[in-house]
């Protein structure tokens, strides 16, 4: 509910409004009806006798479905409390609107109802970029419906709007007559259906069903959902709360493509990101493992579905990588946007294979690792076939694709995000270092399965020997001598892009790093430069380019955070990985639960709560799933063998975590965590982060087998 | 006349195998039109095994566009997924089964390996 913006979603269709439920979108203005990258309603403006109305209050009941009062008069001092209207809207492969006049006289009233429709059909990338439209327009009226097409070509998007009440639709929209008897009501459905494709074939409505409450699938199906996820106890409330919105939102965030029967894997994030997205699906999926490993699957099953075959500049594509980017809107449809797919990532096909080992270890589903070997050898392969861009033996970047590929192929993918410590940018391919921690834990990992499920172990012993060449060549050529971290890249003469950045949180996370280099590198990242307070900044302060609202040069992103106390975990620095998860829950707390994208990197003892990142996206994948990878970390949660070991570490005031029922390989188990029992002062907000001591001592852990 | 269709999928007949497409299995029928002219290829996919025949009987994937178009794309000049989006090629059934024989399609000729350097240090 950003900027006054009412959203509501399901799957890759979303539906954006002000607060009276109205759009009126412009070429560069973001409401609309938005599905398969397209927006389908540009126009959907309610009035009464020719007066638009005056929003009350909204209810946004569930992330697919919204409740807006009003009332006549857009007066902002005198309302006419005589009639009043809900406006009661779910989405589902288009929307489907139920509106009620209330009449609170006590004489009858007669009362014209329009509603103005139209579509300008943008592209996503249009409405991101403010382009113009090639194709044509054209409305089809009857009595019964009113049809907006656009078309380019064989191209063919359709809106069709109908109404269940008697109505009376023209090129612009459709008008109803309410007689309401004195205390009376009057109830009409307006549904807005999507259709792509010649003969507009619409898809099932999903709210479909009879009469008025009918509820949409995503809601049973949002039941489910929550009913399956392992309940969270603890005696620190706000993490219950937390918990709780990052399971709905990793459910709006939920999305079948079209070719996965329903199954669904986490789309990036709203309004932007609604797509399949190779990396953020992947990090999604990893950090959810010890909630849900369906999330997982069905990642590894659709990007193996469309894993690179050929070569093909346009698209970025190599034989054996994993895609970038799935789009479906017109501009990707004439190739004027390479999304179709668009497989500039250097990091998501090595992040295929640390995600088909991290779901083995926590499923034990080997049939899907036994049926998914062919693409795990082929994404193994493409590391050193393709990704080797200097022939140094690591993994480097530079698209093909020089108009409209990406220039940064890692996770920080702004222009900007790669520098010097002078803050010059260095030219290409660039070779970011947790690309190579990646390629080393996609080694390991993979030899694991080559050995256990795949039956090869000379295929394990090979990958195992190149891994321990690249971890010691990397140590060598990363290090920076005179500041103890690892380089943030090496550039296209083999020297070393030398800022430090967030990165070496990753690395950690990946085991590329030789221990006794690991304590230098925590004191970097617990330092004042890279802590704010409330997480890890994505660039150090100091650096040329640092900006603490710089979108990879100095904000914090929870996701990344995340990631970083996992590889403190990994290491052994429990109370440091308690205290990022710590911050990070704090500022959970501050966006009530709901973790943006980013937030600034300003020093918590200077701002007291997290400034948030002015365009970001919310709700986003990987940062709805950062409470869930921190509580993993906090409750020390690994998978071994067929047991999960909990080694709990907890920051100071929390004093009881529970997870109960962890589903994996062992069937459901509970892991508690004790920690000092701490109260804060009654009245006063307990946060976690301000404590300056870090618990010395943890006690108390067990774990009970429940099946 | 040369006809890269019909030189494509008697390639792909004669392979009998194909690594590639080891997650496919079912029928993909392809109804090609070439002005008033209609012609038929059935793929049958199992596990990588393949065969191809003219016959136009049941499947699970219909797979329907214009014969050049399709020319186009088995050497790498046009891209069927964007054809999909353009309504260029209509699926019926189970387009999962389009997806995964796609890979099969040559890329365009001009996208080349850049590979400035050999690799040193990587592999063995």
């Amino acid at each position: 509910m950003s900027d006054g913006l009412v959203e509501i979603l399901d799957g890759n269709t979303f539906v954006v409004s002000d607060s009276r439920g109205d759009i009126e979108a412009s070429l560069t203005d973001p409401t609309g009806l938005f599905s398969f990258d397209t927006r389908f309603l540009s126009k959907w403006i309610l009035t009464l006798d020719g007066e638009r109305l005056n929003p009350l209050s909204v209810d946004d009941l569930q992330y697919f479905e919204a409740r807006f009062f009003l009332v006549p008069g857009t007066g902002t001092v005198y309302v006419d409390a005589k009639l009043s209207v809900i406006r009661r809207r779910a989405v589902g492969d288009g929307f489907h609107e139920e509106l009620t006049l209330l009449n609170h006289d006590e004489k009858p009233v007669d009362i014209v109802v329009r509603v103005e429709a139209a579509s300008d059909f943008a592209d996503l990338f249009e409405v991101k970029d403010a382009l113009q439209k090639k194709g044509s327009y054209s409305t089809q009226v009857d009595e019964s419906s009113l049809r907006l097409v656009y078309e380019r070509a064989t191209y063919r998007r359709e809106t069709a709007i109908s109404a269940s009440a008697s109505a009376t639709f023209d090129e612009s929209g459709v008008t109803l007559l309410a007689h309401i008897e004195p205390h009376g009501s009057w109830t009409t459905d307006l549904d807005v259906v999507t259709a792509a494709g010649a003969g507009g074939t619409y898809t099932k409505p999903k709210y479909g069903g009879k009469g008025r409450r009918a509820r949409p699938n995503m809601e049973r199906s949002l039941d489910k959902w929550i009913e399956d996820a392992p309940r969270v106890e603890s005696d620190w409330e706000p993490l219950k709360k937390t918990y709780q919105r990052s399971l709905v939102d990793l459910a709006a965030l939920r999305f079948a493509p079209p070719v996965m029967g329903g199954q669904s894997l986490p789309a990036a994030g709203l309004p932007w990101f609604m797509t399949m997205f190779g990396r953020d699906s992947i990090f999604t999926s990893l950090q959810a493992l010890p909630f849900t490993s369906e999330l997982a699957a069905t990642t590894l099953l659709a990007l193996g579905d469309w894993q690179g075959s050929r070569l093909d500049d346009f698209r970025d594509e190599d034989p054996g990588r994993i895609l970038h980017e799935m789009r479906y809107g017109e501009m990707t449809a004439f190739e004027e946007r390479p999304h179709s797919p668009y497989y500039g990532a250097a990091d998501a096909t090595m992040l295929y294979v640390v995600l088909l080992d991290e779901y083995e270890r926590w499923s034990g589903d080997r049939k899907l690792v036994r049926s998914l070997e062919q693409q795990a050898r082929a994404a193994l392969a493409w590391i050193d076939e393709y990704a080797d861009l200097l022939g140094n033996g690591y993994v480097s970047y530079e698209r093909r694709n020089k108009e409209t590929g990406l220039e940064n192929q890692c996770w920080k993918d702004s222009w900007d995000s790669i520098s010097y410590r002078n803050g010059e940018i260095p030219g290409f391919p660039r070779a970011t270092c947790e690309l190579q921690g990646y390629a080393y834990d996609a080694k390991v990992r993979g030899a694991r399965l080559a050995r256990l499920v795949w039956k090869d172990p000379a295929y394990a012993e090979r990958l195992e020997n190149e891994a321990a060449d690249l971890k010691r060549r990397f140590n060598r050529d990363f290090w920076v001598e005179d500041g103890e971290y690892f380089a943030l890249a090496l550039d296209n003469e083999g020297r070393q892009v030398d800022a430090l950045a967030s990165n070496n949180g990753h690395l950690l996370w990946s085991g590329i790093v030789d221990k006794s280099k690991a304590k230098a590198v925590v004191g970097n990242l617990m330092g004042p430069r890279l802590f704010s307070g409330w997480g890890i900044r994505t660039l150090a302060e100091g650096e040329g380019r640092y900006n603490p609202i710089g979108y990879h040069v100095g904000t914090v992103w929870p996701f990344d955070s995340s990631f970083v106390a996992w590889g403190l975990r990994r290491y052994g620095f429990k109370d440091e990985a308690a205290q990022i998860a710590a911050g990070i829950l704090d500022a959970a707390e501050c966006f009530n639960g709901r973790l943006p994208e980013a937030f600034g990197g300003y020093a918590r003892t200077v701002t007291k709560y997290p400034v948030q990142y002015p365009t970001a996206c919310s709700p986003q994948a990987w940062s709805t799933g950062a409470p869930l990878l921190l509580l993993r970390t906090l409750l020390g949660l690994e998978p071994l063998g067929e047991h999960l070991v909990i080694d709990p570490a907890l920051p100071q005031g929390i004093g009881r975590l529970e997870v109960l029922d962890i589903p994996g390989r062992w069937g459901k188990i509970d892991a508690f965590g004790r920690g000092r029992a701490h109260v804060g002062r009654p009245g006063s907000r307990r946060q976690l982060g301000l404590v300056e001591e870090i618990m010395p001592k943890r006690k108390g852990k067990k774990a009970r087998v429940t099946a | 006349m040369s006809d890269p269709t019909g030189a494509f999928f008697t390639e792909l007949g004669r392979r009998a195998h194909e690594p590639m497409l080891r997650k496919a299995t079912g029928r993909l029928r392809f109804d090609l039109t070439d002005g008033t002219s209609e012609a038929t290829w059935t793929v049958v996919m199992k596990k990588g095994d393949v065969s191809v025949s003219r016959k136009k009987g049941d499947a699970d994937c219909v797979v329907t566009t214009d014969r050049p178009l399709f020319d186009a794309i088995v050497r790498g000049e046009k891209n069927a997924m964007a054809a999909v989006l353009r309504g260029e090629i209509k699926i019926e059934g189970d387009p999962e089964l389009l997806v995964l024989f796609q890979r099969v399609f040559a890329g365009p000729a001009d996208s080349v390996r850049r590979r400035e350097h050999a690799v040193a240090g990587s592999s063995s």
